[in-house]
């Protein structure tokens, strides 16, 4: 692991930014661990559970070793142990890869933390299609389906580094389960103006009246606003919003983007089931709104060929050049048609 | 004298639960019936709890891990001061109770949800660790079936138990015999249960269940390590009419619990 907390100038709670620009190499999963690492320097109650995948170096295990705890290779009674543990006044953080934690531990989840309401935070790195070469059985595409359908949760899918940072601190300030994904290569440092970042309060990026593109993740956000200023070269504006808390939904966002738009657009990491992709669906179909959605994210198939995480991506479609493609080839023509009337097609 | 109280304290408990039995849903009655010593020396001799402030800091934790036994557990925690006996028998299964079929945290004294079975060992490994975390010495009781013994992810957390040394810990297997579909040996055999959760690394007894100061001198052995007790149980047990085949699900009608009362030793109106 590159970069460290206590070698670097600026403090990663006061100073996020500039902390992050002295850490050009740190991939999100790691900031989130050097995030964690920092804020149990002042709040006593945050354990850290892993189930042998902490790899080297881990800044809490090195800064906290007393409320570290490597438990071996056994998600499902790490998440009935992070359940117990925090119902003795613990904040617990546990970690494993997206696959571990959402499906094999999947039923320890839905038990102990959202039906018991357990205040742990399962925190996930390889979501998506990040674990690449690793093949499926170390992807996760199907984790944000599965969460968000537990009553409770509190999901989030957070942009960049600067987002990881706030996101777990937002965790830390809330009561109650949270599932956490990151990917695995990312190191995203998105240079966007953007507003304060609350849960459950999606955050527009970027205002259009033609197109409105929602994201979460790592990719999904950077992708849209690739997007968006490709489509802007080819004179069509593009809203960009970012839904980094998938759960609790952000729906007034979604209903206002489609009302200001014509045309919507979901871009995540994620099969385009069940995802981000499904929950805008259900909302403008439940609302009556008249919009069509292209979703783009990961197809409905298990990808087993090795390869660069990119070339995945890819071949899912999760890329600028193909998605503007299939954003103009979807984009209603209200204005040629309002110019050349007579151009209208049927 | 002591032990007259907790005698007489089970047979209530299983009049309890006959009277469970008696509702419109029934009960899983068998295994309810097998733990009632294990939960009267629990809460009658062993654990520091007050039934008036379920969640005070200072309590011993139950976890009933086969939570499918939660006419039985109900039924106690009425007995020893949760709520009303009266109360339980009345809202059982009612419109909006929290007295649900598998146990609930909403009810006082339950500390978590389970039934989905392979979750309690997990759970209270994880107090225990909590507790010391904490330099605090509360005890934590987890109680097993012995058909939920085929569950992996209470071996996983057995292991953890043993290596982190949770001495606070002790896990209660009811070994009744019995699980849902028929007897647990026919079906996945426990019979080197004792022997494997000493080769764990647990502090291993093995005792009679229904032998209230043999279940107290194991809880009350002092152990370094996590202590696991193999309780030898019968299902349906207290009431002879079941010869210790008590069904593993029963719904009554009026006759049958009268029958079964009176097999208790209850004269009944």
């Amino acid at each position: 692991m590159t970069g460290s907390t206590t070698s670097s100038g600026a403090d990663l709670l006061t100073s996020p930014q500039d902390w992050l620009r002295e850490q050009p190499g740190l991939a999100n999963r790691q900031v989130f661990r050097h995030a964690l690492a920092r804020l149990a320097d002042v709040e006593p109650r945050i354990v850290l559970l892993e189930a042998d995948l902490a790899g080297g170096g881990d800044p809490f295990a090195a800064r906290h070793p007393g409320r570290f705890f490597n438990l071996g290779i056994c998600e499902a009674a790490m998440l009935d142990i992070a359940c117990g543990m925090a119902a003795t006044g613990h904040v617990v953080f546990a970690h494993t890869f997206a696959p571990f934690g959402a499906m094999r531990a999947c039923e320890q989840v839905r038990l102990g933390l959202a039906y018991a309401r357990a205040n742990v935070k399962l925190v996930c790195d390889y979501g998506g299609l990040s674990g690449a070469f690793f093949g499926p059985t170390h992807h996760a595409i199907e984790d944000l389906a599965i969460l968000r359908a537990m009553p409770g949760m509190t999901v989030v899918s957070p942009a960049d580094g600067l987002e990881t940072i706030q996101a777990t601190r937002a965790l830390l300030e809330m009561e109650g389960p949270v599932y956490l994904r990151l990917g695995r290569n990312r190191v995203t440092r998105l240079e966007v103006a953007r507003p304060a970042f609350a849960l459950g309060r999606a955050m527009c990026l970027r205002e259009g009246g033609d197109v409105g593109i929602i994201a979460h993740g790592e990719v999904g956000v950077s992708v849209a606003l690739d997007v968006a200023t490709r489509l802007e070269a080819q004179g069509v504006s593009a809203r960009v919003v970012n839904l980094h808390t998938l759960k609790p939904f952000d729906e007034e966002a979604i209903l206002e983007t489609a009302e200001r738009t014509r045309l919507l657009v979901t871009v995540e990491e994620h099969s385009i089931l069940g995802g981000l992709g499904g929950a805008v669906c259900e909302s403008v179909a439940t609302h009556g709104v008249g919009r069509r959605v292209v979703r783009a994210g990961i197809q409905d198939r298990y990808d087993s060929t090795a390869g660069t995480h990119e070339a995945l991506l890819q071949r899912h479609g999760l890329e600028a050049s193909a998605l503007v493609e299939s954003i103009l080839n979807a984009l209603p023509r209200p204005r040629l048609a309002a110019m050349a009337p007579g151009a209208r097609r049927g | 004298m002591v032990q007259v109280l907790l005698e007489e304290r089970a047979r209530r408990i299983r009049r309890t639960i006959l009277r469970l039995a008696a509702t419109s849903v029934g009960c899983h009655l068998g295994g309810s019936l097998s733990m009632v010593e294990l939960l009267v020396v629990l809460l009658g001799r062993v654990m520091k709890f007050r039934p008036e402030e379920p969640r005070w800091e200072e309590r011993d934790s139950l976890i009933l891990s086969k939570g499918h036994a939660a006419a039985g557990l109900y039924a106690a925690l009425a007995e020893f001061g949760f709520f009303d006996t009266e109360e339980l028998v009345q809202r059982y299964n009612a419109d909006g109770s929290p007295f649900t079929g598998h146990v609930n945290a909403a009810v006082p004294g339950v500390e978590f949800p389970t039934g989905s079975l392979g979750h309690g060992v997990g759970l209270g490994v994880g107090l225990a660790m909590g507790y010391r975390l904490r330099q605090r010495s509360n005890r934590v009781f987890v109680v097993c079936g012995d058909g939920e013994m085929g569950e992996g992810s209470n071996w996983e957390a057995l292991q953890i138990a043993a290596q982190h040394r949770l001495s606070g810990l002790t896990v209660l297997v009811d070994r009744n015999g019995g699980q849902n579909d028929g007897p647990t040996e026919a079906i996945l055999s426990q019979a080197s249960l004792v022997e494997r959760l000493r080769a764990f690394g647990l502090k291993t007894f093995e005792v009679d269940g229904h032998d209230l100061d043999a279940l107290g001198r194991a809880l009350e052995e002092p152990s370094e390590e996590p202590r696991a007790i193999v309780a030898r149980t019968q299902k349906g047990a207290g009431v002879p009419m079941f010869r210790g085949k008590g069904p593993h699900y029963a719904t009554f009608n009026a006759d049958q619990l009268r029958r079964a009362l009176a097999s208790l030793g209850e004269v009944t109106p």
